[in-house]
């Protein structure tokens, strides 16, 4: 230790610097450093369809999005307003019976059901999350992850809207084609969305509740309205994919309220990069596909799936989008001390 | 005692210690003095090795990239890759910046936390000693030390320092935002602490004026760097250091 006479520095490429706001303008080579990364992920999401292999692999990449709707949603609530919600599964499975039960049993089309179900479903997850809202950290976790299993056992135990066999007979999207590029596209909206969202002054403010609420409410802004607000936002998001969900499966049964997409979105985060927005949506690139393959294997899929998450987490918990930021504006090398 | 040589902490490309070389030897008061960002809480972290610790947090999150070089002995040993717990068992103690008490736990508590190394006997000496050497604890011992005032948390914070059966003990800013009083009470506690025992003692503090007459030696820090060193009486006649850190012309 006492013997090192060189460290490694970072040194700024300076892009961030010169690609930001009007001097972006500067250069096409600004431009470049600006435009290409996002039009990588861009032009990444909109070929994907047309590069899979068969139908099996088309509905991987539908089923792809909306876990990435979820994650992001779940990033956005956990790491810009501060609220870590465990309940990913209870907006999909809202959004989901909501479409289901508009579509089954009113007849409406899938272009009216989805936004109603994003509408009214995030409506109904802000009122019944409202009581929740002061609950800080932990506390927040345990109850949003309490309500997917309230309402499977309440369908369940009622045996309303089809009990245990779900709402059958839902219509579907008109075409493959049109089914992956809808959710395709409300990603993006979403991703691109969000992170305009936050460095608004509202998103301003969701980032204060975070860091420090009481210094908020001393400023005289009432916290409840603005994490209302956005667990509204982020719930809407979810009930969005949920009913997505409902019309690719052309079914919405309790499985909605399943675990899995609670704990697989934050999975994702955690290996996409966390607080990043666009992490959660790599993460899930990476980690669907992953579990599809792993799928052979059986029960074991879990055991491969928990042991990349550790690894990760050891190893990695900055994310892959940090890393990568990282190595895209910072060159490192060796000097003397 | 405790030995610094060409100390250097880089925080990313930052350079937060240059080549800083500090001593204090046995029953010594050392004090360091410097403004904010001066560099008083990075040696106070390199000295107790929370500096390894810190540098191993960010590493795993792949925040900033901290580098630290040159010689630290303690007692003719070289501790620089040591752990900070290990060095707390060695006797060198941190009084934490802030205080960092456990507020959700008792005065007791915290006491006794901090005597988690010592054998029983020694956490009983040592507890009757911190009573004695600061008597309003005696009153509040169950109170949670997260509702005590500013100057009460400081005395905890100081006694379950002393728990840990300090040989040189490291106070970073204890003074922080107190009222003079109080300050001169910590201040007579601190040279009691010399004078009753063999623990040496280093403080850092921003204004030099309320510790001044108890150090022995001083260093004034100046961006990372040891700008001037001596003993009380050189630094008193030190022109420079009387206008900046005593505002006194």
């Amino acid at each position: 230790m006492s013997s090192q006479t060189r460290r490694k520095e970072r040194i700024d490429r300076g892009i961030k610097v010169r690609s930001e706001g009007l001097y972006a303008l500067m250069s096409w080579r600004e431009m470049a450093y600006l435009i290409l990364p996002r039009f990588m992920l861009i032009a990444g999401l909109l070929c994907l369809p047309f590069l899979m292999p068969g139908m099996y692999w088309q509905r991987v990449i539908s089923i792809v999005c909306i876990y990435a709707i979820v994650a992001i949603s779940f990033d956005f609530l956990a790491h810009y307003v501060g609220l870590v919600c465990l309940g990913g599964a209870f907006f999909i499975g809202t959004g989901g019976y909501i479409a289901g039960i508009f579509n089954a049993y009113f007849g409406m089309p899938p272009v009216l059901t989805i936004p109603l179900a994003a509408i009214a479903g995030g409506a109904f997850c802000t009122l019944l999350l409202l009581p929740c809202l002061p609950l800080r950290g932990v506390y927040f976790a345990i109850v949003t992850l309490m309500y997917p299993l309230f309402m499977a056992r309440i369908i369940e135990a009622f045996d309303i809207f089809g009990g245990t066999d779900g709402i059958l007979g839902i219509d579907s999207f008109p075409s493959a084609f049109v089914e992956q590029y809808f959710v395709v596209g409300i990603l993006l909206v979403f991703v691109f969305g969000l992170r305009r969202l936050v460095t608004t002054d509202m998103g301003l403010i969701f980032t204060a509740v975070m860091d420090n609420d009481q210094a908020v409410r001393a400023s005289g802004i009432n916290i409840t309205y603005y994490k209302a607000m956005a667990v509204f936002i982020a719930s809407a998001m979810g009930c969005l994919a949920g009913a997505c969900l409902t019309h690719i499966y052309m079914w919405s049964g309790i499985s909605q309220f399943a675990l899995d997409f609670s704990i697989l979105p934050i999975a994702a985060t955690v290996i996409g990069g966390a607080g990043t927005l666009v992490g959660p949506v790599i993460g899930c690139l990476i980690l669907v596909p992953v579990s599809e393959l792993l799928r052979d294997f059986g029960t074991l899929r879990i055991v491969f799936y928990a042991t990349i998450l550790v690894a990760f987490i050891l190893f990695r918990s900055d994310g892959i989008m940090a890393f990568a930021k990282r190595k895209y504006e910072q060159i490192e090398r060796w000097t003397q001390i | 005692m405790l030995e610094a040589t060409d100390l250097m902490v880089f925080y990313e490309n930052m350079l937060a210690l240059n080549n800083i070389s500090i001593s204090c030897r046995d029953n010594q008061i050392v004090g360091v003095f410097g403004a904010n960002s001066a560099g008083k809480s990075t040696l106070m972290y390199s000295l107790s090795g929370i500096m390894l610790d810190i540098r191993k947090k960010e590493k795993m999150a792949g925040g900033e990239r901290i580098t630290l070089t040159g010689q630290l002995t303690f007692q003719g040993k070289d501790i620089m890759d040591m752990k900070p717990s290990d060095r707390a068992r060695a006797g060198i103690v941190l009084c934490p910046e802030r205080r960092r008490l456990f507020k959700e736990s008792s005065v007791m508590e915290n006491l006794r936390i901090g005597g988690y190394l010592a054998t029983k006997a020694q956490a009983r000496e040592s507890l009757d000693y911190v009573m004695t050497l600061f008597p309003a604890l005696q009153k509040m011992t169950k109170r949670l030390a997260g509702f005590l005032s500013g100057g009460e948390q400081q005395m905890v914070a100081i006694g379950r320092a002393l728990m840990a059966q300090p040989k040189i003990l490291l106070l970073d800013e204890p003074l922080m935002g107190l009222s003079p009083l109080m300050q001169a009470t910590l201040i007579r506690a601190v040279k009691k602490i010399q004078e009753q025992s063999d623990i040496s003692i280093i403080v850092s503090e921003q204004y030099a004026r309320p510790v001044f007459p108890i150090v022995d030696y001083a260093y004034i820090l100046e961006n990372g760097a040891a700008v001037m060193e001596g003993t009380r009486e050189e630094l008193m006649d030190n022109p420079d250091v009387k206008s900046a850190y005593f505002g006194m012309s």
